[in-house]
């Protein structure tokens, strides 16, 4: 697989294989699977750069991304999918007291972002 | 009396008709009830079944299992880009027409320019009229113009698809709609096209999750893990509309969001904990712009909520399966993102939002266990749960009809 960043993201190139997920579904089951050492070390590197990304990806159409570009998008859903068990449930994969995740079925899970 | 969002007085002032005595615990779990709201609440009302954008060209259908009616019905938009309903049964022997109408019928949609009965053939076509018989010589004098698919009561509301299992409804959907309908009346529905659909099977009474759904007075405690502080515990702006009601939510700046929170915050331009620059509400809903307001929730009578917020919707319906099984929909709709940073602030907004539905599902299967155990006899309800006081005396006042 193609893992390659534009060169000023470079640096993030080894959370390619693991957290750019194209769908919904895949970025959930590896929020779960994952150790919050694993999930935290994620949002140490990404986060401080997440508006430089942002700004970078914003000169491209999002229906017409070149495949860093996408790879990167991909790796910026999954952090928003894996920050509130950072910011709000102090490390805890899951959301504390809820329902059993893996019950709610996601219509929309398997489309590709 | 104009209720304010400053909350003068108590909304058990404003609707004395609504009481204030404590709610029998058993609507929840006696079957003779749950008989009743089958026969005399959701056979004699109009339900949501679905969007126009689920079936936008002629010939598409989707099906949809009505499990409270003992039915499945087939949902077709028709050449002439008009959508009809009939019950999904041949009229031949009974047998269900167009299969596939898994449990949420969200996900059955297809395309086509006849409905053909699996078991012998017979062919209808999209307005349901019966066009072909095979070995028809061999029947006795069948009348195809009385044996087309029996049709079911259907019209549109803002794009939302209803359907009245009523063979005869006292009322058409606007009428029924009323003031709820004009309320919500100006919001963009059809540009919230960016959806994000969940459901489950709740082992529980469908008004023991609607009710969960339905007041404020919970968010301190079920959501403390993910709006922290956040959200006002008091509903504002409580309307009845007949058989429905709206009320409002509020929120204070979140007290400490973390970085990327606060980023997706000023990014948005839709997200339930960050409203935003593509404004949307119309003029009945915060009337008065206060800018703590975060979203309004009419319930339209009996399972269906429809909560709007500024640049984005999203609804809530609780099906019953059984007395304590309920299929609960919950779709997020938004507009699809211009930008990637949009498409990130969404993404944020949507993922906390289905971790704030966990939480609120959380309680409701132990709420259900816990009731069935009849030790408790009465639901004490407090002022801010006057939305559910308001369900529950409308469902007394349809079972009692005659």
């Amino acid at each position: 697989m193609d893992t390659s960043l534009p060169r000023e993201f470079s640096e993030l190139e080894r959370f390619i294989d693991q957290w750019a997920l194209p769908a919904q579904s895949e970025r959930e089951s590896r929020r779960r699977q994952t150790t919050p050492r694993e999930r935290e070390d994620f949002y140490e590197a990404v986060m401080p750069r997440l508006e430089a990304i942002i700004a970078w990806l914003d000169h491209f159409p999002l229906d017409a991304m070149p495949p860093e570009a996408q790879r990167l998008l991909h790796l910026i859903l999954s952090l928003a999918e894996i920050a509130p068990t950072v910011e709000l449930y102090r490390g805890s994969a899951t959301v504390p007291y809820s329902f059993d995740e893996t019950r709610f079925i996601a219509v929309h899970g398997d489309r590709q972002d | 009396m104009k209720p304010s969002n400053g909350k003068p007085s108590l909304w058990a002032e404003l609707y004395p008709e609504l009481g204030t005595e404590p709610i029998p615990t058993d609507r929840c779990f006696s079957p003779e009830y749950f008989a009743q709201e089958r026969e005399r609440v959701f056979k004699r009302v109009w339900l949501k079944v679905g969007r126009v954008e689920e079936i936008p060209e002629p010939h598409d259908y989707k099906v949809k299992r009505v499990e409270v009616a003992n039915t499945s019905l087939i949902l077709v938009r028709g050449d002439d880009g008009q959508i009809r309903g009939f019950h999904n049964v041949c009229s031949h022997r009974g047998n269900k027409v167009v299969w596939g109408d898994d449990l949420c019928g969200l996900r059955n949609r297809a395309r086509g320019r006849a409905f053909v009965c699996h078991f012998h053939g017979w062919a209808y076509n999209l307005r349901g009229e019966l066009v072909s018989v095979p070995q028809a010589e061999l029947f006795f004098n069948l009348d195809r113009r009385a044996n087309g698919l029996t049709p079911v009561a259907t019209d549109t509301w803002n794009g939302f698809i209803f359907i009245n299992l009523d063979p005869d409804p006292r009322q058409g959907l606007k009428d029924y709609l009323g003031g709820a309908g004009e309320r919500l009346e100006g919001f963009p529905f059809e540009q919230m096209t960016r959806v994000y659909e969940y459901y489950t099977v709740l082992n529980c009474n469908w008004k023991i999750a609607l009710d969960a759904f339905s007041e404020a007075y919970h968010v301190a405690t079920v959501h403390a893990g993910s709006f922290p502080g956040v959200f006002d515990a008091a509903v504002k702006q409580v309307r009845m509309y007949g058989p429905h009601h709206s009320g409002a939510a509020f929120q204070k700046p979140a007290p400490n969001p973390g970085p990327v929170a606060k980023l997706s915050y000023r990014l948005a331009t839709s997200s339930i904990a960050k409203p935003g620059s593509r404004s949307s509400l119309p003029a009945s809903v915060n009337p008065e712009r206060d800018p703590e307001f975060v979203f309004d929730q009419t319930g339209i009578f009996p399972n269906y909520l429809i909560d709007v917020s500024d640049g984005l919707y999203f609804t809530h319906q609780f099906w019953p399966l059984s007395i304590d099984k309920t299929l609960w929909e919950g779709i997020q709709y938004f507009p699809h993102a211009r930008t990637a940073g949009e498409r990130f602030s969404q993404e944020y907004g949507q993922v906390l939002q289905r971790n704030a539905w966990l939480e609120d599902t959380g309680t409701m299967e132990a709420t259900q266990i816990a009731l069935s155990s009849g030790v408790k006899k009465v639901f004490n309800f407090q002022d801010g749960e006057v939305m559910l006081r308001h369900s529950y005396k409308v469902i007394e006042e349809f079972i009692s009809r005659t």
